[in-house]
């Protein structure tokens, strides 16, 4: 046999055990060291007595070379496995009551010494919303904040899209990404570009092991982490069922500042967002409002213009009436008293500078977002 | 003993002059149809036997062969039943081969020896203008269609031998005056609100423009398409002729006179392939794209349709015909329609952001059911809502038919005077000479390509549709406001996914 694998990849394999839990795990790593606890199982020993018999019975079946086969995967994929005695833990995570053992990591933990802004929001998400993540993704990145997101459709990618181009333009705010399945499981599939970018950029950080599917339960854990690493989180969109509330009360578990962003009462994906708000939750319509939870000082010139032609005539009509909710041209016709026609003139100059787009026939306002 | 006789046969919407012949002689009591007759054909036997039997004429008790001529293709239908008839009786010496030399005979016989009606009166006519046509009663009005040198129709085979004897008067024809809108198309000022998508229907309808409307069940698309053909210019003489061909082939509508109005079709999505583009019979009857020649063909929730069906509508949207080829024959059809398709805009029906309850992949999987070459081919793609409150209370009702159908006629003139065309069918190299846009327009165009929303196909119906917006404003030159309107008035089917606009 060859030389032994390092400590980290029995950590590796402690963690890619069946039947493991978050739980299980954290219990096995407080037990001893990776190796020594792999040991244990390897020869029926009682590592811990709260453990159910069924699960040691299969435990006894893994391999023994499982520590080898983890050191390869994670070599191929280029990922880190840090545990709880690593020094190379995130110290943020160390006092968190229900912290991950093992974490993976693809690309640079350092990422997670900058203050820390989480977007979170639904998949479902309006033009609107997805394009204030974009912009607040980017201006934080330009403040030199790090955007933690998930990574799921919607709000998420698009945050982390607004640091991908504020990057472009040498920001320096790092990308940290939080994500369910396994690192080499890109999941949705079609953000494997924007997963790879996040992983040379920032970090791509999961608790599961390399080959991990998605399944559902996943997802909620994954959000636990997310809030633990975050000094603030911002809810950009959500439905009032919607996954996104759950990193909400593990955020709130933890004491971490939760900033909701208002939208209209009538929207689906602003009732999540409208509820935290009168529970208590500071509105954000601006990247200050950010700051001002994170305690920076906002006096300075950070320097972010609209660039923006600044609508004249109808077209600010038209922009006026369209703040807040999207409409149809036969409404804003009928609205402003104009003809169809030369609302959809106005329409068509506002979109072209940026100031509004629309979905199947209907029409939103956008915030501010420098396109490339 | 032997007997010819002038009648025709239908191919599609277009009729063939056939003879019949008949040859009474010696041998067992027998009664053959030759020359590749179907079975209702071949039928005729029976009938023909009954009818003569039954207006009390005489049936020989030979051997009978009846060859229906032009021995290689084949025959359907009953319309050969009176010229067998016929020609039995001029074999028997009961009439003159002189007295019928004259004459073409087109009807199917009831037992009791009346003459009845047959499907493609007017096609099968016209192949036989030359003659003095006989018809039954009921087919006169669509036989009159085809100008026949002289149309005679009479109710029964024993007053036909009666009046070809010259025992008789010919019954008198009632010549039919041309009826104005025999159907009533319903008025434009009954939809309430819906401006964007009746300004859209303006511009289809004078552009020729094909239009899809989408929005959520209950947004009155139907009600929108079904007002269509009163807003589009009456059908000149020739393709209202065309029109009453086709329709008379199939056997719909047998109600004859000449109708300027254009026609409105509107087949059930469960429809097949063959009743959409025509064929199936062996006198392959005309399909849905030939019965909507002219006028609209309006496929409701078209996302039903089976794909093979809306992609067959490919080839007649380009050429304004469709060609149909079978093992015996290909034939060509007119299939110049004004193609309008309505669909939900998403599975759950409420696209409106925010509220929309389908997730991407479902978005994904419903926009695949439409084939992107045929969405391509829409020159306008509207939204239309719900009208809200505010629509209802403030914007009442809105222009009548009438006065919107003015102004399309104006714009269209414009059109065919400068082009020959409408604008929907102006070529590539044409739309510089006809459709030349200023420099902004073509700035504005220019970015839209680049940012890639726009196709190089997209490109050219683009200028079309502004050339159309700028004939209804009675502007001579495409500026870059048309262009504007052009662009909103065809926008994504189903919302942008993840891409976002921006990106």
């Amino acid at each position: 046999m060859t030389s032994d694998p390092p400590e980290w990849a029995y950590a590796a394999a402690l963690a890619s055990l069946p039947l493991q839990t978050h739980r299980r795990l954290r219990l096995l790593i407080t037990r001893g060291s990776p190796s020594d606890v792999w040991g244990k199982i390897l020869h029926h020993k009682i590592v811990a007595p709260s453990l159910e018999p069924h699960v040691l019975q299969a435990w006894s079946t893994a391999s023994s070379c499982l520590p080898r086969q983890m050191y390869e995967r994670c070599m191929t994929i280029e990922a880190q496995v840090v545990s709880l005695h690593d020094a190379a833990y995130p110290s943020v995570l160390r006092a968190d009551p229900d912290a991950p053992a093992v974490l993976f990591v693809r690309g640079n933990l350092d990422a997670l010494e900058q203050r820390r802004v989480a977007i979170i929001g639904t998949r479902k998400a309006t033009q609107a919303g997805r394009h204030f993540a974009a912009s607040l993704g980017q201006q934080l990145s330009t403040l030199g904040v790090a955007v933690v997101s998930g990574l799921a459709r919607g709000i998420d990618v698009h945050a982390h899209r607004g640091v991908e181009r504020a990057s472009n333009d040498g920001a320096t705010g790092k990308a940290i990404a939080v994500v369910a399945s396994g690192l080499d499981v890109v999941y949705p599939r079609e953000h494997v570009q924007l997963w790879n970018w996040v992983a040379s950029h920032g970090a791509l950080i999961s608790e599961s092991p390399p080959g991990t599917s998605p399944e559902a339960f996943r997802f909620p854990l994954r959000n636990r982490i997310l809030a633990g690493i975050s000094e603030v989180v911002v809810v950009v969109e959500s439905t009032e069922a919607g996954g996104s509330m759950i990193t909400v009360r593990e955020a709130e578990k933890r004491g971490v500042t939760v900033l909701a962003v208002p939208g209209s009462p009538t929207l689906h994906t602003s009732q999540g967002t409208n509820a935290l708000l009168r529970d208590g939750c500071a509105p954000v319509t601006h990247v200050d409002d950010v700051l001002v939870a994170l305690g920076l000082d906002t006096s300075h010139q950070h320097g972010f213009v609209d660039q923006r032609e600044t609508p004249m005539g109808l077209c600010a009509d038209v922009l006026g009436q369209l703040v807040g909710e999207p409409r149809t041209i036969d409404w804003l016709a009928i609205c402003l008293g104009e003809s169809v026609f030369a609302v959809a003139v106005a329409l068509g100059r506002l979109e072209q500078s940026g100031w509004v787009t629309q979905t199947s026939g209907w029409w939103e306002a956008l915030v501010a977002y420098s396109p490339s | 003993m032997y007997a010819a006789v002038k009648t025709a046969a239908l191919l599609g919407a277009q009729g063939h002059p056939l003879v019949v012949e008949v040859h009474v002689g010696v041998g067992i009591p027998g009664f053959t149809v030759v020359g590749l007759p179907d079975e209702s054909c071949r039928e005729s036997r029976d009938r023909v036997r009954a009818a003569l039997l039954s207006s009390e004429l005489p049936w020989p008790n030979r051997r009978i062969t009846v060859n229906l001529a032009g021995a290689g293709e084949r025959k359907g239908g009953a319309a050969a039943d009176l010229a067998i008839a016929v020609a039995l009786l001029v074999a028997q010496d009961v009439l003159s081969q002189e007295s019928i030399e004259a004459h073409a005979f087109l009807a199917e016989l009831g037992l009791d020896g009346s003459l009845r009606t047959v499907a493609g009166a007017a096609p099968m006519v016209s192949a036989v203008a030359m003659h003095d046509v006989v018809v039954s009663p009921g087919n006169h009005a669509e036989a009159l269609i085809a100008s026949p040198r002289q149309l005679r129709a009479v109710d029964t085979l024993a007053h036909l031998v009666r009046c070809l004897r010259g025992d008789d008067a010919w019954p008198s024809i009632t010549q039919i005056e041309e009826q104005e809108d025999v159907c009533v198309v319903a008025d434009l000022a009954e939809v309430s609100g819906q401006a964007w998508a009746r300004n859209a229907l303006e511009v289809s309808a004078t552009g020729m423009h094909h239009l899809l409307l989408v929005g959520p069940p209950g947004a009155g698309k139907s009600m929108l398409a079904r007002r269509l053909p009163g807003i589009l210019p009456a059908l000149t003489h020739e393709d209202a002729l065309a029109s009453a061909m086709v329709f008379s082939a199939a056997g719909v509508e047998s109600a004859g006179a000449l109708r300027t109005s254009p026609p409105f079709r509107s087949p059930h999505h469960s429809a097949s392939m063959v009743a959409m583009v025509g064929g199936g019979s062996s006198y392959m009857r005309p399909g849905e794209v030939s019965l909507a020649s002219g006028g609209v063909l309006f496929l409701d929730e078209m996302g039903e349709f089976a794909p093979t069906v809306l992609d067959a509508l490919r080839q007649p949207l380009e050429e304004g015909v469709i060609r149909l080829s079978r093992a015996r024959h290909s034939l060509t059809m007119p299939a110049k329609f004004l193609l309008v398709g309505a669909s939900n805009p998403c599975p759950c029906g409420d696209i409106r952001p925010g509220m929309c309850r389908c997730t991407d992949s479902d978005h994904r999987r419903y926009q695949r059911r439409f084939s992107g070459p045929l969405i391509d081919r829409f020159d306008l793609c509207v939204h239309v809502d719900r009208p809200s409150a505010d629509a209802l209370v403030h914007a009442g009702g809105g222009e009548s038919t009438a006065l919107v159908a003015a102004r399309v006629l104006a714009a269209r003139n414009r059109a065919v005077d400068r082009q020959g065309c409408p604008n929907a069918l102006l070529l590539h190299d044409q739309l510089d000479i006809f459709a030349a846009i200023t420099t902004q327009a073509r700035a504005l165009l220019h970015a839209e390509l680049e940012k890639g929303i726009l196709t190089g196909r997209g490109y050219h119906r683009i200028r079309r549709v502004a050339r159309t917006l700028a004939d209804l404003a009675n502007d001579n030159d495409v500026d870059r406001d048309h262009v504007d309107i052009a662009l909103r008035m065809r926008s994504a089917l189903v919302r942008p996914h993840e891409a976002g606009s921006y990106r």
